[in-house]
């Protein structure tokens, strides 16, 4: 084991990256879809560079052990602290931890887009129009010629609860991984809500609320005509 | 005589085996009962959701650093592997003054975000780097690159004085820690590895480079685990909102997202990001967030810790951390 520990240790972390990147789109918990060419490369990298050690490993052993003890010689953690990896790894391969929902999404305050009142390029043309939250959001808050207007929207997000039997679709925005997630959401009226952390299509109208770019503006309504439960999308999160 | 010798043995390592794996196979068999039967009791007990928020952020902060880490390990290994010993000595200024602005203006070819840096910073300094000019390249490579630069001008539409302060500010720390180790620096505070490899064996070429890139990578993923670990935790623990109290005071501002910077460790491709989300605090508070982070934060002191030795990222860290609060303000009183 102390031989192959290295190969062992570079084969296993490997193969978590390839799993979540290559065979499957669990990846897409985690970080954005443009890091996906990387994480693959970086897995077949790792593989590989576990295939030669433990081929060097079976070649000159002894040899080998030494090197190893002397490297590592230069820090009281070693080569130990290398096993924490084993953790994100076996936990990918094995359990991979889930989407975060409601509970990060409660933890934040809803982040208005930081942006002042001006004009926005035209909607697609055709009802019902899908948009990101994040979108809907600031069309809904900043834009003068207000082009929600009598348009009808389809939003996509999971629910959460507010006070008083209000409830939101919400979805969030990360932009490299989940650890910089903020949430955006619309609060939905005319419509029952379902369990916390449904997902959920709405349909609907926007219900102005305040003028553009007022505080009464935010959280931006939607007036719903249809809920309809759906399965989580593949990218669980919108891209800021 | 012998041939009976050679039965009994027979029989008794036999029985010796069917012992062994009897015993084996019921303790495996009691384990694998009681972990099925107890396991997932216990494991929903525990997998509240403030829990499983910390295991999806810690894996996501790992996730995302693994393609970095092995870019600079990379980078690193080939530098160890491959670059004759004097070439970087003849390509920068003998003066060290002068190599430090000149290192930390390179630091912009290096397209990553800081988790590809420590390695290679510390693999320049085992090439006879001056450690004064290999820091300054450590802390500007991931805070000016391209990428990072682009990231800030989406980040800040119509805001291009933001790219350039965060350009400013963190080019004049990184120049300023330079001089700060030429004048103040003790070479004992920092642990170098003086070779990988045992004396002997060969540390160039293609064996020298698989060695060294097995040997940096694991060694700095494991503190990437630490780091990212702590980071989740505080993630999971400190709500962004709650800061947001403080947005009046704008001395105290610029320290807390100074703080949160070193908390938080958002990679330095995404700072620009969550900073312009910040819409609370004032424009020099979020350019100390977006400078401090990229220098100083949990997972950088880890990995420094790692590679330099926890005399060194202490101290380090802790006086980057005020000259890169200092530059921000002193930058982002004049531009912003």
């Amino acid at each position: 084991m102390r031989r192959y520990g290295p190969a062992v240790l570079l084969a296993l972390t490997g193969a978590a990256v390839l799993r979540i990147s290559l065979f499957g789109d669990l990846y897409l918990r985690y970080v954005q879809p443009g890091l996906r060419p990387y994480l693959i490369v970086s897995g077949a990298v790792l593989v590989l560079l576990a295939a030669a050690t433990a081929l060097a490993g079976r070649e000159h052993g002894e040899a080998d052990e030494e090197a190893d003890a002397h490297g590592h010689s230069h820090g009281p953690a070693g080569p130990r602290v290398a096993w924490l990896l084993t953790l994100p790894a076996l936990a990918l391969l094995l359990f991979p931890p889930p989407a975060l929902g409601s509970y990060s999404a409660g933890r934040e305050a809803a982040q208005r887009a930081a942006q002042g009142v001006g004009t926005f390029p035209a909607l697609p043309s055709g009802d019902p129009v899908e948009l990101t939250l994040a979108e809907f959001g600031s069309r809904a808050l900043y834009d003068s010629e207000r082009s929600l207007t009598g348009r009808t929207v389809r939003l996509t997000g999971f629910v959460t609860h507010g006070e008083d039997g209000t409830w939101y679709v919400t979805r969030l925005l990360v932009s490299c991984c989940a650890a910089d997630a903020t949430t955006g959401k619309a609060e939905i009226r005319r419509a029952g809500a379902p369990p916390v952390d449904t997902w959920v299509t709405v349909t609907g109208g926007w219900h102005p609320e305040g003028g553009p770019g007022s505080d009464a503006a935010w959280p931006p309504v939607l007036d719903a005509t249809d809920v309809r439960r759906v399965e989580q999308p593949a990218n669980p999160y919108e891209k800021r | 005589m012998d041939d009976r010798r050679t039965v009994a043995d027979g029989v008794r390592l036999a029985v010796r085996a069917l012992v062994y794996a009897v015993l084996g196979g019921v303790a495996l068999l009691t384990v694998a009962t009681v972990v099925s039967v107890l396991g997932p009791v216990l494991a929903l007990d525990l997998y509240t959701p403030p829990v499983a928020a910390w295991w999806t952020v810690f894996t996501a902060v790992v996730v995302q650093g693994v393609p970095f880490l092995l870019l600079g390990t990379v980078v690193s290994a080939a530098i160890g592997a491959f670059v004759p010993e004097r070439a970087f000595s003849r390509l920068l200024p003998r003066n060290q003054a002068l190599a430090v602005p000149v290192a930390g203006a390179a630091g912009v070819v290096l397209p990553g975000c800081e988790c590809a840096s420590v390695p290679v910073a510390g693999s320049l300094m085992r090439r006879g780097v001056a450690p004064a000019a290999a820091l300054a390249f450590l802390l500007s490579a991931p805070a000016i690159n391209p990428v990072v630069l682009v990231a800030t001008s989406i980040a800040f539409p119509g805001q291009p004085a933001m790219v350039a302060a965060r350009l400013l500010a963190s080019l004049t720390a990184a120049v300023v820690m330079g001089w700060l180790w030429v004048r103040f620096g003790k070479d004992e505070w920092l642990r170098l590895p003086k070779s990988r490899t045992a004396p002997g064996a060969s540390s160039y070429g293609w064996t020298g480079f698989v060695s060294g890139l097995r040997h940096d990578f694991l060694h700095a993923g494991g503190f990437l685990v630490v780091g990212a670990g702590a980071a989740a935790a505080f993630n999971v623990a400190v709500p962004r909102s709650v800061l947001e109290i403080f947005t009046d005071s704008a001395w105290l501002s610029v320290l807390l997202l100074a703080v949160l910077a070193v908390v938080l460790c958002v990679c330095s491709e995404a700072d620009a990001f969550v900073a312009a989300s910040l819409s609370g605090f004032s424009p020099t508070a979020r350019l100390a967030f977006m400078v401090v982070g990229p220098m100083v934060d949990l997972k950088l002191i880890a990995l420094q810790t790692g590679t330099f030795g926890r005399a060194f990222a202490v101290r380090f860290a802790s006086v980057t951390w005020v000259v890169a609060v200092t530059s921000s303000v002193l930058v982002g009183w004049w531009l912003l």
